[in-house]
């Protein structure tokens, strides 16, 4: 029923070209009826990078995430995740990445150690991994705490790093996070960017922002998307005025 | 396998720890105890086919009430998303959802099996009307658990969901009495796609595998629209 080709091998079995970008966007178009909510974006996120997707609410870098996850199928152009199709090689491309939504949805009904080990099955880690991939995490994230609490009892912040423990519970080669900063308190902001900072190398991380402040401090490179369309691409660093830039653009 | 295994897994301890399983249960065998009773009192027959009628309304009226959560609230919630961004099929979320749905009605059913314990301490029931009966009603079950998921699957509002179902399932009851309107061969397709015309027959003992066929297909039809839908996106 998926569109994808078969069942593949898993993580780290698929070698990827080293020269090959993260993630390719050729053209890559999501029409909605007559509403482009992406217009022929073509960007390429180089391995091990942060590069921040720079919008306002509506500028399709939701929509953009949501085609690299294979929540979404692109109406027309090409996309690869690791060298990998996302629509040929959708359940291959879903075990190389970790996703986590804008609203980092979580099942209320489960406690956070139980929806971790969840998602590390659900995400074909082996049976005698997963205590040691959930510990992992745990500890990466401080979650030790809450462990035992209910995922509905959960403050914002928790919430946010429960949903990016799950995305790297498999500890994939490529983090997607949509918003990861959306509804933190400064402090918890300031952690989420020094974790997201600490990602950086190991794992190429795409990441979405309305705060031009955020996407300064976090990211490598920017791109800036507006109405669907890709308006340009510039690395942080010659980039000292991110906001004259922006306005230039926009 | 593995991976529906831990997705049925999940979906029953949603149910499971929901109240709303267990009011769903609990109205369905105080209602059947009542008319079983009554029934009982009333007409002195060891048998169970009025109490299968019973059971055939309720779960027509229960059982959207179980299944307009399962698509519909993750859709809510948005925890579909983490489901289909996952290396997971559609169509082993779609099974799982309906495997764990259906065992949780089956069990209601399989509540009612006190009763036929009941007529045997106490009668000579027919026991053949009985497990034709018990097969209708599981089959029947199939049918309505596989619609619902279907109707939950095309909203994220649960009693649109709950409201479409219970819609489509009158609909389905009452489908021979249009062919009455209709033209042949028309009138033929609107007999055959009834609930009821399908049910009556195995509850009396009659088992016919063109019944079967049509629960068996039209379960199956409703749960491949399903996964269908899920991979439309």
């Amino acid at each position: 029923m998926t569109i994808s080709r078969s069942d593949v091998a898993p993580p780290g079995a698929l070698a990827q070209r080293p020269d090959a970008p993260a993630i390719s966007a050729t053209a890559v178009s999501k029409h909605y009826g007559r509403v482009a909510a992406l217009d022929r974006l073509t960007l390429d996120v180089r391995a091990g990078e942060v590069l921040g997707l720079l919008g306002p609410n509506g500028s399709g870098k939701t929509t953009f995430m949501r085609l690299l996850a294979g929540y979404l199928l692109p109406s027309s152009g090409g996309l690869a995740v690791a060298g990998l199709d996302v629509v040929s090689e959708s359940l291959a491309v879903r075990r190389r990445i970790g996703y986590v939504p804008e609203s980092a949805p979580l099942y209320p009904h489960m406690r956070v150690g139980e929806f971790l080990a969840f998602m590390a099955r659900l995400r074909g880690l082996p049976e005698r991994e997963i205590e040691a991939a959930v510990g992992r995490v745990v500890d990466r994230l401080a979650l030790s705490a809450v462990l035992d609490k209910p995922t509905r009892t959960l403050s914002r912040g928790y919430r946010q790093r429960t949903a990016l423990a799950q995305a790297l519970i498999h500890d994939p080669d490529i983090l997607i996070l949509d918003e990861p900063t959306n509804g933190l308190d400064p402090r918890q902001i300031i952690e989420m960017r020094e974790l997201i900072r600490s990602l950086a190398g190991r794992h190429t991380v795409l990441m979405s922002s309305h705060i031009l402040s955020e996407v300064q401090k976090t990211t490598d490179r920017v791109a800036l998307l507006l109405n669907g369309r890709l308006l340009g691409v510039r690395a942080i660093a010659d980039t000292p005025d991110l906001e004259a830039w922006f306005l230039s653009l926009t | 396998m593995r991976t529906l295994r831990i997705l049925f897994a999940k979906e029953l301890s949603a149910i499971l720890t929901s109240p709303i399983g267990y009011t769903v249960a609990a109205v369905f065998l105080l209602v059947l105890g009542y008319t079983f009773s009554l029934t009982l009192f009333a007409t002195k027959v060891a048998n169970l086919q009025y109490i299968f009628h019973q059971m055939y309304v309720l779960s027509i009226l229960l059982v959207p009430v179980l299944t307009m959560r399962s698509f519909a609230e993750e859709r809510r919630s948005e925890t579909l998303e983490l489901l289909l961004t996952a290396p997971v099929r559609e169509v082993s979320i779609v099974l799982a959802k309906y495997a764990a749905t259906l065992t949780l009605v089956l069990a209601m059913f399989a509540g009612s099996l006190v009763y036929a314990a009941i007529l045997d301490r106490y009668g000579e029931p027919d026991w053949g009307p009985i497990y034709a009966g018990y097969l209708a009603l599981a089959l029947h079950a199939s049918l309505l658990v596989a619609v619902g998921l279907l109707m939950s699957s095309l909203t994220e509002n649960q009693v649109v969901a709950a409201a479409l179902s219970i819609g489509t399932f009158l609909m389905l009851w009452f489908a021979d009495s249009v062919s009455y309107l209709l033209v042949p061969p028309f009138d033929s397709v609107a007999i055959n796609l009834s609930l009821i015309g399908h049910f009556k027959p195995m509850v009396s003992g009659s088992v016919f595998l063109s019944d079967i066929g049509y629960y068996v297909s039209a379960s199956m039809l409703a749960l491949f629209l399903t996964a269908w839908g899920l991979a439309q996106r």
